[in-house]
């Protein structure tokens, strides 16, 4: 009996705030989704080439996550607040009806606990199904193709989300079940509306209102034009950080005055509703500009959580290209003999050569380069290529040969040097000054080296030269094997062997499996190798790790900022019901009563999304002005960056619209139930 | 001031609350007429149906049977839009808890329904100045109805309610929750409005006082009509009227053994 009174409350509650309900559901799922990182393919694969950065990334995990509940418990514990408030009538009823305080705290317990354990069951199956297709995709994204793709549950993900869900709203309600229970009946009884919040008198919300807006907007500023002052950061970083904030407070505070004062101002020829709509709008704003403020701010830190996230997997996605597949160091001899063994690895691979790379024995005179970049506009580009030609005297140098054997492997058309020729190599990841020393290297460059005087080509070439991405040569010059052999300083015998997997091996296993049965074989030979998968591994950890771990978040401050406005518009909406039920027995239909509540979730919910909007311009503005200067050196376009930011913007605003529009809907039946007539 | 044109027809009127054998008949056949003009009042103990009977002719709640009309128009089957503007131009309603929506100045509070029904700003100014003029309340225009006195948001409920001239003002125990003063002047400005402007009046009351200024009486008990009391202008005063209305309630208090 106890229990199906359990039961049927808990029904009714999920009924009567789905919104929230749904919301939990929600939050179970992406705990779990980011609770199973450690199981999915891609991080399982990380963990035998990266196992230090993969632990690391793994033992920020649980820190996100008590993050993330903690954020959830305010979430619960507001909303339960104002439910119990709501049934607080109903508490007084029990108890004078010679129900016991223990017995009512175990209700209310009780049926938190089932709520919470249907929403458990509804959110754990969707989390493991979500998680195995974002697995399938992110291996389907990466190229590594599904061929290592096997259905997982991760059972501590299962574990802990449960442990923290509940762990999170039992507290909240223990706290105020708690409170609830010592309350002698009569007040219970008394308590059936919340009480007036303590409202800013005009004038103080004028004052609010030009303080917030001072405020934010010397935050914008600072944040623009002081953040990249790199050295100040750790001043200025808090500052603009609190400015922002206590800007975005007083703002809202301010706000509901200012509507108060146009409604005043306009009532005389108002139309229709408009009066009873900007009415209540203005009454939503000044109670709740607290979690008005909050949710404008969650959502600010969502939206650049997603820019952030896009971006930055996009720049480190673009710059790389398959060039070689292995690059083993050791002796030459040792190296050719295990690759003609019949049973070896020789016949996984299409082409093999030695990468010979060397430093010269004296000094390259760069004078007339470097006057050259003089002439030139200056930049940071030309500054940092200026700087670098200037110290170096003594340059890498790269066989022709080796190099021909590299382009050719990729396809790519082979150079022909005469013997007082060479060409420019320089690697991808200082691809910033690329277009500088493309430009300067177009009209035809003379070096000279030992009082002789040398042509460069009159191309930039960037195909890198072994697998490892950690070797990187910023300046190289590609040279006559002649050359090389006279001038270099070759280290042959412990050099760079270069292999590429033939096309067939990989189209049969996929170039994930494939690569890995070769290291399998160099390593069991003792081989110091570097493969392309495992450098690009490094990269595509930091890609995965930062993605997931920003869209988590965005996520999360979303669902939170939208379910606090949704949540917190529907209670009020409820407390002041019998408004709705006035306007119509004085006239008002049931369809303009309906418009009249979707314009004020409109208002509600775009005025924070708006201020929220504002400050992510200057915001990213600010990002990309200091923290993300080195974007540009990655080679990223920065109308791609514009690009995806419209991209998210999109998938934001798609987001946002589903949010409101389910809230209309809940407003409409609360409405047309008010207006039914018997 | 009172013809006899028939403004609103009520006409065997049954209200059946539940079903089956757990139902309850609110109201028996009830049929009465209001003419033009009139001040009728309405009362009954607790539970005799008065106010299941002003729901039901301010369109609330639907009378199971029976037909109830206003200008020859039967209201019991309007909807939508019909339904809306017979709530807000045709009748006005006075509530017992003035309903006043309480983030709303008084003045917003008063024009709400002309602008609901999209009166031009003159007209309403102009009415607003006359009501406000003729209750009192002028001076209270810009205050929100927490900062305003019982019998002051009572006033203002009835300007709203008499905003829009509706042929009809149903008022639901308007002096319920004000004390003795307020509850008089209230009575006064409603009758002043009744005679002077032909405004007609339908309410319920179990206040003897408050009905001693209407101009007829229908008495109610276990749902169906059960006296009339009509007063005899302009010959009689309002305490003689007041005595007589007394001495029926002393009557229903005794049982309908002591009358049939």
């Amino acid at each position: 009996m106890f229990f199906e009174h359990i039961k049927r409350n808990g029904r009714s509650m999920r009924k009567d705030n789905g919104v929230y309900f749904s919301s939990i559901i929600i939050s179970i799922v992406a705990f779990y989704v980011i609770l199973s990182l450690g199981d999915q393919d891609v991080l399982r694969y990380l963990k035998t080439i990266e196992s230090d950065a993969v632990s690391k990334l793994l033992a920020l995990i649980p820190v996100l996550y008590v993050f993330s509940l903690f954020l959830l418990f305010f979430l619960v514990y507001f909303t339960n607040r104002y439910q119990m408030q709501r049934r607080s009538h109903e508490f007084g009823m029990y108890l004078m009806l010679g129900m016991k305080r223990t017995t009512l705290f175990s209700m209310i317990m009780g049926e938190t606990l089932w709520n919470c354990f249907i929403a458990l069951l509804a959110g754990i199956p969707l989390a493991v199904i979500l998680t195995e297709l974002i697995g399938l995709l992110t291996s389907r994204l990466i190229g590594f193709g599904i061929i290592g793709h096997e259905f997982s549950v991760s059972w501590t993900g299962v574990a802990a989300t449960i442990c923290g869900t509940l762990a999170v709203q039992l507290a909240a309600v223990f706290i105020l079940s708690i409170k609830t229970a010592i309350k002698q009946p009569f007040y219970l009884l008394q308590e059936r509306e919340v009480k007036a919040q303590k409202l800013p008198t005009v004038r103080s919300g004028r004052v609010s209102l030009i303080f917030g807006i001072i405020l934010l907007a010397s935050a914008y500023f600072a944040g623009v034009t002081l953040m990249r002052m790199i050295e100040l950061i750790f001043i200025i970083f808090p500052s603009v950080l609190i400015l922002g904030v206590i800007g975005t407070c007083l703002l809202f505070r301010g706000l509901g005055s200012i509507i108060g004062v146009s409604v005043r101002r306009r009532s005389a020829d108002a139309a229709g509703l408009s009066v009873f709509t900007a009415r209540q709008l203005q009454e939503n704003v000044m109670h709740q500009w607290g979690s008005l403020a909050v949710s404008s701010l969650l959502i600010l830190m969502a939206i650049i959580c997603f820019v952030y996230g896009i971006s930055g997997s996009y720049s480190r996605n673009s710059s790389e290209a398959r060039t070689v597949d292995f690059t083993i160091r050791g002796e030459k001899e040792k190296i050719e003999s295990m690759l003609s063994e019949t049973d070896g690895i020789g016949q996984l691979i299409s082409s093999q050569y030695e990468m010979k790379i060397g430093m010269l024995d004296s000094d390259i005179s760069w004078h007339t380069l470097i006057e050259k970049l003089s002439q030139k506009e200056g930049s940071q580009a030309r500054d940092s290529l200026i700087r670098d030609f200037s110290d170096r005297g003594r340059m890498y140098v790269i066989s022709l040969s080796s190099y021909n054997a590299l382009l050719d492997s990729i396809g790519e058309p082979t150079i022909e040097l005469n013997l007082d020729e060479a060409a420019m190599f320089s690697h991808s990841v200082f691809a910033y000054t690329h277009e500088v020393l493309s430009d300067i290297l177009s009209s035809g460059q003379r070096f000279i080296f030992g009082e002789k005087e040398f042509s460069l080509k009159t191309e930039l070439y960037t195909s890198n030269v072994v697998a490892d991405r950690s070797i990187t040569l910023a300046y190289a010059l590609i040279v006559p094997d002649e050359f090389f052999d006279k001038y270099a300083h070759d280290s042959s015998n412990n050099g760079y062997y270069n292999m590429m997997l033939s096309q067939d091996i990989v189209d049969n296993k996929g170039l994930m499996q494939a690569m890995n049965d070769v290291s399998e074989i160099l390593s069991e030979k003792g081989f110091e190798f570097e493969s392309y998968l495992a450098s690009m591994g490094r990269q595509l950890f930091y890609m995965v790790a930062g993605s997931y771990t920003t869209f988590y978040l965005g996520i999360m401050f979303l669902i939170i900022a939208n379910t606090v406005l949704g949540v917190k518009f529907l209670m009020q909406q409820q407390t002041t019901k019998h408004r709705y039920a006035v306007a119509s027995a004085i006239g008002a239909g049931t369809s303009e009563l309906e418009r009249s509540g979707r314009s004020q979730i409109r208002w509600y919910f775009g005025l924070t999304i708006l201020v929220a909007l504002i400050s992510s311009v200057f915001g990213l503005w600010s990002l990309i002005g200091s923290f993300m200067l080195s974007l540009s050196s990655l080679g990223v376009n920065i109308f791609h960056i514009v690009a995806i930011m419209i991209g998210a913007a999109a998938f934001f605003i798609a987001f946002e619209m589903v949010y409101i529009k389910v809230i209309c809907r809940k407003s409409d039946s609360l409405i047309r139930k008010l207006s039914d007539i018997g | 001031m009172t013809g006899y044109e028939k403004l609103l027809e009520v006409r065997e009127i049954h209200k059946v609350y539940g079903d089956g054998q757990i139902s309850t008949k609110a109201l028996n056949s009830i049929t009465f007429d209001v003419l033009r003009g009139e001040f009728l009042g309405i009362m009954g103990a607790s539970g005799s149906g008065k106010t299941t009977l002003l729901n039901c002719i301010a369109t609330m709640i639907r009378p199971t049977s029976g037909s109830i009309s206003l200008n020859g128009r039967n209201i019991t089957s309007f909807k939508g839009t019909d339904l809306a503007r017979y709530r807000g131009k045709k009748i006005g309603y006075l509530f017992q808890e003035f309903e006043l929506l309480d983030n709303l100045t008084a003045g917003e509070n008063i024009s709400l329904p002309l602008s609901i029904h999209g009166e031009s700003a003159a007209i309403r100014k102009e009415r607003l100045k006359k009501l406000t003029r003729q209750l009192d309340i002028e001076d209270i225009l810009d205050k929100f109805p927490s900062q305003l006195s019982g019998g002051q948001k009572q006033r203002v409920a009835a300007a709203r309610a008499l905003i829009c001239s509706p042929d009809i003002v149903l008022a639901d125990e308007p002096t319920g929750a004000l004390d003795t003063k307020n509850s008089k002047v209230l009575m006064e400005k409603l009758s002043s409005i009744n005679q002077d402007d032909g405004a007609s009046i339908l309410m319920v009351t179990h206040d003897a006082n408050a009905a001693s200024f209407c101009s007829r009486i229908l008495f109610l008990q276990d749902g169906a009509i059960f006296n009339e009391l009509r007063k005899m202008s302009p010959e009689e005063d309002r305490s003689s009227f007041y005595e007589r209305i007394l001495s029926v309630m002393a009557l229903l208090g005794g049982g309908s053994a002591n009358v049939l």
